[in-house]
């Protein structure tokens, strides 16, 4: 007779069938067989083996458990028996996991970041401090349930060993990934940011501050890239309404030192309004004969200057006003940039992951907002740093801004230029076939506007008529380990197939589950992306509703890395080495795309397929792989992936050939897709070359793309350039002290150099 | 005399800052870069503007 059993921690408790039978009836209800009495049955065997193993000693939890699977076995209750199995083999992994989930904490705890790869895996979050390291441990926490308690078996297993990788597992029960959030609909009529109700901002300064503070709110509601679409359109109002209030004062002022009298703003603002309704037009930047006019007259006939005079100090006013709006969204734009690289998010610990799309709007206003913003950008942070974020876009259209005679011309010139000193801006092309069958002029939404390392969402098989950029976005995404397929299947390219098409179901079926973790949560747990209606038809709900059908205008995609390599195991070369190659990288990708679509029809859900970032990814599945394979020149030699599509770093191509290679694989990609090339030496010196590398960028039909080129910085002289060893301004080497006289000397030739305070 | 005493050092063991891209954004330094972002980091090549093909 058992009385009691040992428990894995040592601890002796009391002998409970009943607790046996339970375990057993649960094993067959998941397999459907048996019944209740078929599992007291087993039980009854169980413990007869038990009492007849341990007559003299106390039996332990293990061996218990060991005569359950056998006994199951043996009265043919083989699918239970499995299902035994897997439960105990959970069971072990979240004891596992409990251990495993301490080391790491430990870790995050005492380690340094230099010496700790892991907390280096996101390169925005800073592992020393104290936030970021709450950030670290709840993360990993997060994981350690979500694998146990919210994964399949199968999909567990498939992202513990590396077949797939779950991004932004942390998040897995949380959110979602990214919006494009339409400023100008956000201030329309004010916004609450859940701290706090802003009124509708009446002036450029306050348009570009709202502009932060909205992409922060959504941060915190999101861990995925926050964007604002259409940078340009939205800030324009912040621009009409400066300039307006702007040319007031200054008329105002023009008129008071004709008349050299005070206090007639308020009378001149009140003739300003009377014309407008008369004229029907509106006092703007862009001039109007007619307002022009009517304002003259007005000025004639209400304070008798005389006509030769009215003139010239109406054009004075607005030459004034035009001037003064200008510096105003200078500033505007620079406290922009300054506040995305200094407020924080996201528990504190990083800035928001922002970015701007702009270039089109051809209003003056627009103009004016693009124009600021590069100078912006151009002028860097307080001591010349380059600008992490936001990251720029800029948007490539025929006809808007890509041409001579284009509206924008001027400003893609520009944009060059820049982004030849700052590595921002990236450029989208309107033009790539892929992009323009969505383009209809006059309506900004529909123009393809990228977030977040590179994600795009555009089509909209859950609601054909919105088809559009704002106010969608990435729902979550997963990756497949494409190297280590190949490897799997040895140099068979049909069983290379087959098992791209298993994963791709596994994939598209782990992605379903999150998704339904995601539909179940309300209105509420989304207080500004939902709340505030960020997200397309989220207005229509109410705060306790679930958002589950508004959710479907995301998309749940699936992202690969590696297709070189893959290539390199199935036939021993990659895609930039032979047309060959290519054509078979492009069946693979075709392959899997065809496999989006095919699911997205299926399930009325937005399917696509993303050429993956592979930050942290890069490493893992390589290192996975190294040690399941060993080491294999040409596929796991080097300590990452190539990323996506991507021909490998290392290889020796021209640019030309690299964009040529790359680009109709953007056209497959349609979750996302960046492509960049290495220009060497220092481009600002060469913008020509520049300008033609995004030229050949957009005649091959890129969808997202571009430039690398070294930008380095002495903290100490500011020179913003390449710097080899030495550095071309003060002449020192790393860590080398410049003597007092030339630092005197410098800040005569150089008077923008940093006042350095001894320590950073 | 303090600050004299800072300026007389100045620059010293202070490096240069290098900005690069990682997947389509840019990171600061590459100090908190992971250890294969690292290492691509290093392996990359210049594209050259000629053609080859």
């Amino acid at each position: 007779m058992i009385q009691s059993i040992i428990k894995r921690d040592g601890r002796v408790v009391l002998y409970e069938q009943s607790k046996i039978a339970k375990a057993i009836l649960r094993s067959m209800e998941a397999a459907r067989e048996g019944d209740a009495s078929d599992a007291a049955r087993v039980a009854n065997d169980v413990q007869t083996t038990i009492e007849d193993k341990c007559r003299n000693s106390v039996p332990q939890i293990e061996e218990i458990q060991d005569a359950v699977e056998n006994q199951l076995m043996n009265h043919g209750f083989n699918e239970s028996a499995k299902q035994y199995i897997l439960y105990r083999a959970n069971r072990t992994r979240a004891r596992e996991s409990n251990t495993r989930l301490m080391k790491t904490i430990d870790e995050i705890t005492k380690v340094d970041a230099e010496s700790s790869d892991m907390k280096r895996d996101n390169a925005n979050i800073d592992g020393n401090t104290a936030m970021g390291s709450m950030l670290q441990i709840g993360s990993a926490g997060a994981r350690s349930y979500n694998e146990v308690y919210l994964l399949r078996p199968e999909h567990a297993r498939a992202y513990r060993e590396g077949d797939i990788h779950i991004h932004d597992f942390d998040f897995y029960s949380l959110t979602t990934t990214c919006t494009q959030i339409d400023i100008e609909k956000l201030f329309h009529n004010g916004f609450s940011t859940g701290h706090g109700y802003v009124r509708e901002p009446q002036g450029i300064q306050s348009y570009a501050a709202l502009g932060a503070i909205a992409l922060q709110a959504n941060q915190n509601d999101q861990h995925g890239g926050q964007s604002i679409p259409n940078f340009d359109y939205g800030m324009a109002e912040g621009v009409k309404k400066t300039f307006h209030k702007t040319y007031c004062q200054k008329l105002a002022e023009a008129v008071e030192d004709y008349l050299d009298e005070d206090d007639k703003y308020e009378a001149v603002v009140a003739l300003i309004e009377a014309t407008e309704r008369e004229t029907g037009e509106r006092a703007q930047l862009k001039a109007s004969e007619k307002f022009e006019k009517a304002i003259a007259a007005q000025l004639t006939e209400e304070y008798k200057i005389p006509a030769e005079n009215v003139v010239h100090l109406v054009k004075r006013a607005r030459t004034r006003a035009e001037q003064r709006t200008d510096r105003e969204a200078f500033q505007a734009m620079e406290g922009f940039v300054h506040n995305l690289n200094t407020m924080h998010s996201r528990a504190g610990a990083q800035t928001p992951f922002s970015s701007i799309n702009y270039g089109t709007d051809a209003s003056p206003e627009g103009r004016m907002v693009i124009k600021n913003i590069l100078l912006a950008l151009d002028a860097g942070l307080g001591h010349g740093e380059t600008c992490i974020f936001p990251i720029h876009i800029f948007k490539v259209k025929e006809g808007v801004n890509y041409n001579e005679g284009d509206p924008n011309y001027d400003l893609f010139k520009l944009s060059c230029k820049v982004s030849a000193k700052r590595l921002f801006p990236n450029y989208v092309f309107l033009d790539s076939p892929f992009n323009l069958q969505y383009y209809v002029p006059g309506r900004p939404e529909t123009e393809v506007a990228t977030m977040g390392c590179r994600t795009r969402v555009m089509a909209n098989v859950y609601d054909p008529d919105q088809q559009i950029a704002y106010s969608r976005g990435n729902l979550s995404f997963t990756s497949i380990n494409l190297p280590r397929l190949a490897l799997e299947s040895g140099q068979d390219e049909k069983l290379f197939c087959e098992k791209l098409d298993g994963m791709l179901e596994l994939v598209a079926q782990q992605l379903l589950d999150r998704f339904e973790i995601q539909a179940q949560k309300h209105v509420y747990n989304y207080p500004f992306l939902m709340g505030q209606g960020i997200w397309l038809d989220s207005e229509k709900l109410g705060p306790y509703d679930e958002v589950r059908d508004v959710l479907r205008h995301g998309t749940l995609s699936i992202g690969f890395i590696g297709l070189a390599e893959t290539l390199n195991v199935l036939y021993g070369h990659h895609h930039g080495e032979s047309q060959d190659m290519q054509h078979k990288g492009l069946e693979i990708v075709t392959r899997m795309r065809e496999f989006c679509d095919q699911k997205s029809q299926e399930c009325k859900m937005n399917f696509t397929l993303l050429a993956t970032p592979a930050e942290g990814l890069a490493g893992r599945f390589l290192r996975m792989d190294q040690k399941r394979y060993g080491k294999i020149e040409g596929v796991n030699d080097r300590e990452y992936y190539t990323n996506s599509f991507h021909i490998p770093v290392w290889y020796n191509i021209s640019i030309y050939d690299k964009i040529r290679l790359e680009a109709p694989y953007h056209a497959l990609c349609n979750a996302g897709h960046i492509s960049y090339v290495e220009l060497d030496g220092d481009t600002t010196k060469n913008v020509e070359a520049f300008e033609a590398v995004v030229r050949w960028m957009h005649d091959a039909h890129i969808g997202y793309g571009s430039i690398n080129h070294p930008v380095d910085r002495d903290p100490i002289c500011g020179y913003v350039g390449v710097i080899g060893d030495v550095c071309p301004r003060c002449g020192r080497r790393e860590g080398e002290i410049i003597p007092q006289e030339k630092i005197s000397d410098l800040k005569k030739l150089y008077p923008e150099m940093p006042a350095f305070q001894g320590i950073e | 005399m303090i600050k004299e005493n800072i300026e007389a050092k100045l620059g010293q063991g202070i490096g240069f800052e290098r900005i690069r891209r990682i997947t389509g954004y840019l990171v600061g330094t590459m100090d908190k870069w992971n250890d294969a972002k690292r290492a691509e980091e290093r392996d990359r090549v210049k594209h050259g503007m000629t053609s080859n093909a």
